[in-house]
């Protein structure tokens, strides 16, 4: 899928958050979206996936504006905190996946990679149950499950610890490599683990740069 | 006594109406409680039954007035209030997205005041008892038709569209990006919802509906190990309720919702003293190995 943001500009109310940001994403791109907090890392991506309603500027999916865009099976999202999940009913990895799967059954592909991320083992396990690491894992293989051809990270490894955080990134470059969009928003701690193919820094004063791994700033601050 | 219960029950009409009644409610109540619960709307059923009760109120007073068109049937105003009630809440939930309770105790007061004009207005408030605690043991042959029609729209709206239910039940933001039309489901739970609420008023009350609703499911919360096995003992722990509180209510001559209610209770109390206990004797235990 093609990504083009044109021009993006938002608000909330009077506080201007994002102004006049442009970039392109293309199939198979790796984007890391740093800044410290508040720069407007979690409302891009808001944006991006419709959840923040976009009125200045354009976001376009394969030419297919934003506001009329349907295909969101298309996208695999794990948010920062998921807050909006219900963690405390009883509820087992298994049942989470199941309600998640477009298809009643799980194909062997999507099997294997159930096997790789470790959810086997705990796919009878209570949600509630599990420890940080493990339910990032979860919210991963829930992303993945419908084959989405971008899949967006917030934060996902606020809650992990370093030795989780090295198996977490090695496997969002294995999901890399095998053609899948990749945009991740990380803290600036991590980016030696991570095997990006373009940046996006945004600053607290609304200033942004972009840059292709290797080359020089691209579009430089704006 | 035990075994007088048991034979009426079989060979009195009212009392196996009863009993079919209470089966169903049994299964309705927690089925839909659990979707309730995981969406922490909990009182729900609550507000929805007092709109529910604006429409009986209103078919009532519109028979005052010479209106008779809903005199035999007030429940169908009912329903047709409830589902308004519904779509109130929804309404307010958007303008209060992080204070869900918000929409409900505007809902729930508009109700409770629309509802005591209209009675007021109908001179009928005589009638109010039997619709705030509801009786099973009085329902008729048509009630029973109407349950069994409702339990079998809710068991088929679940089969086609469960999976659909329970993802957006545990995450609505991520509904969509299963192509759920997230709005859509929202407005057809609320719809079901609001006609099993109204459905359920005869013989549950609009005081002790929505406890019918949480209470089993929040003392099958204590034993679940997963969501269908969670569904499974709020259902059992229902019918439980449903089978000793017509006991209760036939040998004492007591409301039977009340009884339910009360049995209810009971057995929510029992779980949570004995898994405190039992955690009590694990620690102790340690404690003793250390």
């Amino acid at each position: 899928m093609y990504i083009n943001i044109n021009n993006l500009s938002f608000a909330y109310g009077s506080k201007a958050i994002i102004s006049n940001l442009s970039l392109t994403i293309n199939k198979g791109d790796y984007l890391v979206i740093r800044g410290k907090n508040g720069a407007g890392k979690s409302t891009f991506i808001k944006c991006l996936l419709g959840f923040n309603p976009v009125k200045s500027g354009m976001i376009l999916y394969d030419e297919v504006d934003v506001i009329d865009f349907t295909e969101w099976t298309r996208f695999g999202y794990v948010s920062q905190s998921f807050d909006d999940f219900n963690y405390e009913f009883p509820l087992t990895v298994g049942e989470l996946l199941s309600i998640s799967s477009l298809k009643n059954t799980l194909e062997s592909e999507r099997l294997k990679f159930l096997e790789k991320m470790g959810i086997f083992e705990i796919i009878n396990q209570n949600i509630n149950s599990l420890s940080g690491g493990q339910l990032q894992r979860v919210f991963i293989v829930r992303a993945m499950l419908n084959k989405p051809d971008v899949l967006i990270l917030d934060e996902p490894t606020a809650s992990i610890d370093k030795q989780n955080k090295e198996f977490f990134y090695s496997t969002i470059e294995d999901l890399h490599q095998e053609g899948l969009t990749i945009i991740l928003i990380s803290h600036n701690d991590d980016i030696e683990y991570l095997n990006y193919s373009h940046i996006l820094t945004m600053y607290s004063d609304l200033t942004t740069s972009f840059e292709e791994r290797g080359v020089e700033v691209k579009e430089g601050i704006l | 006594m035990f075994l007088t219960f048991i034979t009426d029950l079989f060979q009195q009409d009212f009392m196996l109406r009863a009993l079919i009644a209470g089966i169903m409610l049994g299964i309705l109540a927690p089925l839909l409680g659990t979707f309730v619960v995981v969406r922490r709307l909990s009182f729900i059923a609550d507000t929805l039954g007092h709109f529910s009760l604006v429409g009986i109120s209103v078919s009532l007073f519109l028979s005052s007035v010479g209106i008779t068109i809903f005199f035999e049937r007030p429940l169908y105003l009912g329903i047709i209030f409830s589902i308004v009630g519904g779509l109130l809440i929804e309404l307010f939930r958007r303008s209060y997205t992080n204070y869900k309770e918000i929409s409900m105790v505007i809902v729930i007061s508009l109700g409770a005041a629309l509802s005591a004009i209209f009675f007021s207005l109908s001179k009928k408030t005589g009638s109010l008892y039997n619709y705030l605690f509801g009786s099973i043991l009085t329902v008729t042959n048509y009630y029973i038709v109407l349950i069994l029609i409702t339990a079998f729209i809710v068991a088929l709206l679940f089969i086609l569209y469960g999976k659909q239910i329970l993802a957006v039940s545990f995450d609505e933001t991520n509904a969509k990006f299963l192509g759920i039309n997230v709005n859509l489901f929202q407005f057809v739970f609320i719809i079901m919802l609001s006609i099993v609420v109204s459905v359920l008023l005869e013989s549950a009350g609009v005081l002790l509906i929505s406890s019918m609703m949480v209470i089993p499911v929040a003392a099958a919360m204590k034993l679940g190990w997963s969501y269908k096995s969670t569904l499974i003992i709020s259902i059992i722990f229902s019918e439980l309720s449903v089978f000793f509180g017509l006991w209760l209510a036939y040998s004492l001559r007591i409301p039977s919702g009340a009884a339910i209610v009360s049995i209810n209770v009971i057995i929510l109390l029992a779980i949570a003293i004995s898994k405190r206990l039992k955690q009590k004797i694990r620690i102790s235990k340690l404690d003793k190995m250390q």
